[in-house]
């Protein structure tokens, strides 16, 4: 969902799509453009392309979906902005672009707020309208739908560092000298630099001061330097963790804990740091919002696959789709939230997840991002053994 | 060389080689003189290829031993041995110059690096190698070329024995007659002792000074070139030089043998003391015919069936009616004789020109 | 690609030149190259020379990402890169020579079940192969646990380390080193070693004058696929290695995708390329294939 791991399947599925791209900007525009009623093309984090929440869609409106899974919010972004506005009908993507960059440059257009609104009054009260990061600034346009979301920090296992002290410790956890070579760096690589800014007590998602992104670079380099292994496998971190060869990995939260823990290993904990440099938090929640492309050829589709996954039997295939489990919106609902058993809502710590989301801030985009990477990579590349 | 002209050099004693159940080579006793060519005759697997990797070392024998000037050499591994072999294949490095080529086993004895030069321009010159081949690559080199080249190198090792595996057998006829002619030339100038392998007994009648013929693994002949043309010990090596008229006889009273086909009778010039049966071999070149024929004391009368011009000589197919036996005859172009295809003729030969074999 | 060295293009004109059946017969697959492989390449080119975190290739060029990756500290990553790829072809060497002798030589009809089995794994993904050798080298996992379990000892831990990578590129790496040397070694006849063993030459001697030459096309196309493969590797120094080093194809990675800095991506990989290529083109003209082969 929000890594940016290329695997041979999506770039499979992303080949076939740039050549759908390909003809559909070339001379058949025209005649496919008949087609369309039957057709919707669907760019999102991994989930919604499994065939578990796609196929009864296909089969009740008799239609030719196509779902390609994005491997960054801005990468997806860039694209729509690069003409594939007329590829895509449906993008998934994390809180902030739709109001901050999508809408204000044309590329999504707004719902029908009669339709949309009341499905939201069903939603977790925190989500419920009017939701700021669902409308534009002005407050008149509703920009999307809310579904999965998820405190995302940093992972720890349980047996070896208590849930108490590390939401007591935060992120300074890693900066510890005993932590030395105990932890792994899970390198997606654009949240770890938002929670090194918070490691460095500097609030990730506003205008930064040189003083403030040198400090971040100063502390990606001790991070790095203190980490025993770095990978962006999540399932390969949560092995290191369950085996004993790391005690937390930094940077993690309910989406990459979901799946070990739902495979028996509740030893292994996303945490919420209880306090931080974020207006008094210490912690971050990603949300996600379907927004619909502004299509110059729009599938009339796209409104009816939202109010789909609105649907408490679907929404709970989204929540559990393959790969990992994430909390959804629409648990807001006790027929959603009653489909989910024991098991399933440990799996996505569902008995601290409001204490969580109240010491979260809402991830947001870090204007400085550019530059803190080089800073980054250079650490990453620098890393003393 | 050493000088020493007498006694054998190599000697085999009752050599035997197995590969599993298979016998390649069994019961080889062969004495091989200082200084002689001696070429070893048989057909594809008659064991001769065997018996020559024995030799050279690449094969050790399964029973018997080998005896270089009487010392034992059967466990010496190949690159210790003071002989070395000119392959079919010539097994010239594709990778190396011809220099480099000839060069090769000077290297490898570690001699100085002038004196090498020196040796190879030697050699390059005795084989009639123009000195500016020393750079050229191998495979540019014709046929011909090659195998002064694979010669050059072998004898750059100054072996005391060399072996030669039918290196000739893939070139053309002429170029074949040039080159054996040319080897026989080395052998006089060098004084070195060559063993040769062929399937072409007349071959190794151009250049030997002794011949061995293999036949399934047993060396069932040793003579000079004119012992085994003239004396052949069985009919396999009667039939090895070529075409020849065969009949399978018994002995019909004294110098009399009679033909077991046809009952035809003809006189030897041979003692027939314990001749039971055998085969009489009358080589076509001896068979008179026409006029010339009627007086010997051997005659047969056939039909014409069909003519070969073979250069000098003509062959003629004679066909005997009763019992439809084709006999082959030679006769040189200048000797007067009217062929007719289909007409009656009288073939025959002296006593003394028949061959008598047991087996 | 499409040039006929029989024919007499300095008369003919390009519209007879053209209708050749020898440049007929080439053109689609002319056509094609130069769409799926030089193009993709020149774009990349042309991408180093735009102005950094841009996404248009029609912008002024700029020597700016040069720039900033030759003074920034990617020679590290450049410096892993080639130092575990060397270390990596000639691991390699040590392990497949024999092996391939033996496939060439030695193993008979067996060769072909070797072949089989060494082949097989290629079916399987690299991650999931490299994963596979994380749970043997995991700290409790199959490794350490066995020792534990029978010896009672305790290892350190191999994961997370370069000899780890190293033992993941030597891993995945090993059917492209082995197999050009099977094809090798099988060039050179058993006769010329014979000969030369006749010529009164050591196993060694052998080895040196006659084997190793002969067989070097296939060392060397095994030692450049290797390399090449290595020097572009990135699984083995993320699954294996735990990042213990990064490794330039990372780095590339990283700038096309979480940098969202194309241009700088594009030099990193004109870089790689051009070291590559100036190392390819080197080693072939020090060691002239064709005289090797005897075709000269």
């Amino acid at each position: 969902m929000m890594n940016g791991k290329t695997t041979r399947r999506n770039f499979l599925q992303q080949t076939g799509l740039w050549a759908a791209a390909f003809a559909a900007g070339g001379s058949f525009a025209k005649r496919a453009q008949a087609a369309r009623d039957k057709e919707l093309n669907i760019y999102c984090w991994e989930g919604y392309n499994s065939d578990d929440v796609l196929d009864p869609f296909r089969r009740e409106f008799d239609a030719t979906v196509r779902a390609e899974g994005l491997t960054s919010d801005p990468d997806a972004v860039n694209r729509l902005r690069a003409g594939e506005t007329n590829v895509w009908d449906l993008i998934n993507v994390n809180n902030p672009w739709a109001r901050d960059m999508m809408w204000p440059e044309g590329l999504i257009r707004d719902l029908p707020r009669e339709r949309f609104e009341p499905m939201m009054e069903k939603m977790m009260p925190a989500f419920h309208p009017p939701y700021a990061w669902a409308l534009d600034k002005s407050g008149e346009h509703l920009l999307g739908m809310t579904q999965r979301f998820g405190p995302f920090n940093f992972v720890v296992n349980t047996d070896k560092i208590s849930r108490d002290m590390a939401e007591d410790q935060g992120f300074k956890l890693f900066l510890d000298p005993a932590m030395k070579d105990r932890y792994g760096v899970l390198t997606y690589d654009n949240w770890n630099i938002y929670h090194m800014c918070v490691a460095a007590d500097i609030h990730p998602f506003r205008e930064h001061t040189e003083e403030e992104i040198a400090a971040v670079g100063q502390t990606a380099k001790q991070i790095f330097n203190g980490a025993k292994n770095l990978t962006d496998d999540l399932v390969q971190m949560n092995l290191a963790l369950i085996n004993g060869e790391i005690d937390a990995y930094f940077t993690g939260g309910t989406y990459t804990a979901s799946p070990a823990r739902y495979d028996g290993a509740n030893n292994v904990r996303g945490i919420t740091p209880r306090s931080g440099p974020m207006d008094g938090k210490g912690g971050i929640v990603w949300i996600e919002l379907t927004s619909v492309v502004n299509n110059p050829d729009p599938s009339p589709l796209a409104d009816e696959f939202l109010a789909y996954v609105q649907r408490p039997d679907v929404s709970k295939k989204v929540a559990f789709a393959e790969g990992t489990y994430n909390p959804v919106t629409q648990m807001g609902s006790k027929e959603v939230l009653d489909s989910f058993d024991k098991d399933e809502l440990d799996a996505i710590q569902w008995d601290t997840l409001e204490e969580e989301m109240a010491n979260s801030a809402d991830y947001d985009i870090n204007p400085d991002y550019a530059e803190m990477y080089d800073l980054y990579s250079a650490a990453k590349r620098e890393r003393e053994g | 060389m050493s000088g020493v002209a007498s006694g054998p050099i190599l000697q085999l004693r009752q050599i035997e080689k197995r590969f599993g159940d298979f016998t390649a080579v069994t019961g080889v006793d062969l004495d091989i003189a200082e200084g002689e060519f001696f070429t070893l005759v048989g057909p594809s697997g008659s064991g001769k290829t065997t018996m020559i990797r024995m030799l050279v070392g690449m094969e050790r024998p399964t029973g018997g031993d080998i005896l270089l000037r009487g010392q034992r050499i059967n466990e010496m591994p190949a690159n210790k041995r003071p002989t070395c072999m000119v392959f079919q294949s010539l097994a010239l490095f594709p990778h190396k110059s011809v220099g480099e080529n000839i060069d090769f086993p000077l290297k490898i004895a570690g001699v100085d690096p002038a004196k090498r030069r020196a040796r190879v321009e030697e050699l390059l010159s005795q084989l009639r190698l123009p000195l500016s081949y020393y750079e050229k690559a191998v495979q540019q080199c014709s046929g011909g070329e090659q195998q002064r080249i694979a010669l050059a190198r072998a004898l750059a090792f100054d072996p005391e024995i060399l072996f030669f595996d039918e290196p000739l057998s893939a070139l053309d006829f002429r170029l074949r007659k040039t080159l054996e002619k040319e080897l026989k030339d080395i052998h006089r100038e060098t004084g070195k002792t060559f063993v040769y392998i062929t399937h072409s007994l007349e071959e190794a009648m151009v250049m030997s000074d002794r011949i061995g013929i293999m036949q399934e693994g047993r060396i069932v002949q040793v003579g000079s070139p004119s012992e085994i043309y003239n004396e052949p010990s069985n009919k396999f090596v009667a039939q090895f030089m070529g075409e020849v008229n065969t009949l399978e006889v018994e002995t019909a009273g004294a110098a009399r043998v009679r033909n077991l086909a046809d009952g035809r009778e003809y006189q030897v010039d041979q003692d027939l003391d314990g001749f039971d049966r055998g085969f009489l071999i009358i080589r076509p070149e001896v068979v008179k015919i026409g006029p010339s024929a009627e007086a010997l004391a051997n005659r047969i009368e056939g039909t014409l069936y069909n003519d070969y011009a073979l250069g000098s000589r003509v062959q003629y197919q004679v066909r005997i009616e009763d019992v439809g036996v084709h006999w082959l005859v030679e006769r040189l172009q200048d000797e007067p004789f009217e062929s007719v295809p289909g007409a009656s003729v009288v073939i025959g030969w002296r006593p003394e020109d028949g061959i008598l074999v047991r087996d | 690609m499409a040039n006929n060295p029989a024919g007499p293009p300095r008369r003919t004109r390009l519209g007879e030149w053209l209708r050749q059946p020898g440049v007929l017969v080439a053109l689609p697959t002319t056509l094609f190259l130069l769409v799926g492989f030089a193009g993709p390449l020149v774009i990349v080119v042309v991408y180093s020379f735009m102005p950094p975190r841009t996404f248009s290739m029609f912008q002024a060029p700029t020597l700016a990402n040069f720039v900033s990756v030759v003074t920034d500290s990617y020679y590290i990553s450049f410096f892993w890169s080639f130092a575990l790829a060397t270390v990596t072809v000639g691991l390699l060497l040590l392990v497949c020579y024999p092996i391939a002798y033996g496939m060439a030589k030695l193993f008979g009809k067996w060769a072909n079940l070797v072949t089989v089995l060494i082949a097989l794994p290629l079916l399987i993904s690299e991650n999931i192969r490299l994963f596979g050798w994380v749970l043997i080298l995991l700290k409790n996992g199959i490794l350490d646990g066995s020792l534990q379990v029978v010896f009672g000892l305790s290892i350190p831990s191999l994961l997370y380390t370069v000899p780890a990578i190293v033992l993941g590129l030597v891993y995945v790496y090993l059917p492209f080193m082995l197999f050009p040397l099977v094809i090798g070694l099988s060039m050179v006849p058993h006769s010329l070693k014979e000969a030369a063993s006749d010529l009164g030459a050591s196993r060694l001697q052998i080895f040196r004058e006659v084997e190793l030459p002969l067989a070097m096309p296939g060392i060397l196309i095994g030692s450049m696929l290797t390399f090449i493969l290595s020097l572009g590797s990135l699984a083995e120094s993320k699954i294996l290695g735990g990042q213990a080093v990064v490794m330039i194809a990372d780095d590339i990675e990283s700038a096309f995708t979480f940098a969202q800095n194309w241009p700088k991506g594009s030099v990193l990989s004109v870089m790689l390329i051009a070291f590559s290529g100036a190392l390819v083109f080197f080693l072939f003209r020090r060691i002239d294939l064709d005289r090797i082969i005897g075709r000269r």
